[in-house]
């Protein structure tokens, strides 16, 4: 019997420690030690767990570790079920499959300062950055990190305490800090950074509205709510490769509609932000809506988990 | 209209007119993971390189779930990776184009069906590989265009043996 094709990075829960009040740490080996894919400051993974449901998750570690993939994962009980079914389920030397890394962070030689706010667990990718900025001898580079009363992941955090890195706000004694002062002047040399719930994020853009573009950059726990388009039409979505052509009702998502369809497309997020369905895209005109393609990109590829059109048809690379 | 040689390969003069080397050797041990290089490989007749994903039995390799006997060792051209530089200013490193063996001064494409030494072992090529998609979603790199039809040789093991880098490679003269 033929075995079904291999899509994700095997690994396996080689520890699983407390990270913090309702917090596991996940540490992802490799089942021989071997070097896992290779992955930058702040890139996320995309966990496929029991169930077929696949969440995704900042890695904390240092890339320059290269066989472990740390993640901290909160439990969320009101959640989507992913925090519970790995705080619940998943025990060490459990097999689980992941996605290659996604994202994180570029070097560039032309920053000179980093300052970056995390709110809560939203730390998480700012310890995979700090570590790296850290070993490389970045001079200067800042983690402001808010939380109500205890932090998070105090274990993780300590060495870049000690390196004076880490800038803790409790915010049940000092009330919120105000993200502007935090971030100081849009000067340039300066890049900004910021993970966290809503509300902080929504402060972090209007501190940074100013800042040039390409030095903000923002990552958020979930996938904010798409706004219901009142004057939403309908389409057809054309599949160049096979030829067949699929209705997407108004309203309807272009994801939803490939899989009423039977068409099988990778997603996590669902919300535009993970980055796991993009799909190129060749005749129309597309309604963008995702927070991670770049112009670049979205003059080939669109997310399909919220991409629209702005055209009767849009044929897509599938 | 040229299924086959104008010469006969037995008797073509030009046959044994090349000398290539190993270079790099890598293996790794399932889909996705970072191809690690080795000094040596053991090739086992018949059956695959010991620890890679594609050993035969093994079946971790991305491509696994379409079983073929011919891939059981896979070459590439160090000067396709000099190319690759010079004409499309892509740096591939050896550990990137996830063939087993980087070899130079080894014609690959002129032998499919053709035996030929590679140190103490001896290949038969079946198939020119492919590039694919795969490699780019691992490297990063836009790869794919500028490897077609330079994309490495697969190979089935007539006789295992050990190979180290360094090793000669030559026909089966």
């Amino acid at each position: 019997m033929t075995a079904p094709p291999i899509t994700t990075v095997k690994t396996v829960v080689d520890a699983i420690e407390h990270g913090g009040p309702g917090i596991k740490v996940f540490t992802l080996v490799d089942p021989d030690r071997w070097e896992l894919p290779p992955f930058k400051p702040g890139a996320h993974i995309d966990l496929h767990l029991p169930g077929g449901l696949v969440r995704t998750y900042s890695l904390c570690n240092d890339p320059g570790d290269g066989t472990r993939y740390v993640i901290a994962v909160k439990r969320e009980a009101g959640g989507r079920g992913g925090s519970m079914a790995l705080h619940d389920k998943i025990v060490t030397g459990d097999v689980i499959g992941v996605s290659l890394p996604r994202g994180g962070f570029d070097a560039d030689e032309n920053i000179r300062r980093y300052v970056f706010v995390a709110g809560g667990i939203g730390v998480t990718p700012y310890l995979s950055i700090a570590a790296y900025l850290s070993r490389i001898g970045h001079p200067d580079f800042t983690v402001h990190a808010v939380a109500r009363d205890r932090m998070p992941l105090e274990c993780l955090l300590a060495p870049l305490i000690e390196q004076e890195r880490i800038v803790l706000h409790r915010t049940s004694k000092t009330g919120r800090p105000d993200i502007g002062a935090l971030l100081g002047q849009a000067a340039s040399g300066t890049a900004a950074g910021c993970c966290g719930p809503e509300g902080m994020i929504l402060d972090f853009e209007r501190a940074t509205a100013d800042w040039p573009g390409d030095r903000v950059h923002v990552e958020r726990f979930v996938a904010p709510r798409l706004a219901v388009d009142p004057g939403a039409r309908p389409y057809t979505i054309a599949l160049a490769r096979s030829g067949a052509e699929l209705p997407v009702r108004a309203g309807q998502s272009m994801l939803a509609a490939l899989q009423e369809f039977g068409i099988a497309v990778p997603t996590s997020c669902c919300g535009g932000i993970c980055g796991a369905c993009k799909v190129g895209w060749l005749e129309g005109r597309p309604v963008h809506r995702d927070r991670v393609l770049s112009p670049y990109e979205r003059q080939r590829y669109l997310m399909v988990c919220v991409a629209g059109a702005d055209s009767g048809r849009l044929v897509l690379d599938l | 209209m040229l299924d086959r040689p104008v010469a006969d390969p037995a008797t073509a003069p030009a046959k044994s007119a090349w000398t290539g080397f190993v270079r790099f050797l890598h293996i790794t041990p399932r889909a996705f993971l970072p191809m690690r290089s080795v000094p040596t490989v053991t090739l086992m007749a018949g059956k695959g390189i010991e620890g890679d994903r594609y050993m035969i039995g093994r079946e971790e390799g991305f491509y696994s779930h379409k079983p073929e006997e011919g891939r059981q060792v896979t070459l590439f051209e160090l000067e396709t990776l000099v190319a690759l530089k010079r004409d499309a200013r892509i740096e591939l490193g050896p550990a990137e184009h996830r063939r087993n063996v980087t070899v130079e001064g080894v014609p690959l494409n002129h032998l499919v069906d053709r035996r030929f030494w590679l140190g103490e072992t001896l290949l038969e090529a079946t198939r020119l590989s492919i590039p694919c998609r795969h490699i780019e979603e691992i490297t990063g790199k836009a790869i794919f265009d500028p490897l077609i039809n330079r994309s490495g040789l697969n190979c089935r093991i007539l006789k295992g043996g050990v190979v180290k880098v360094g090793d000669v490679v030559r026909n089966d003269t």
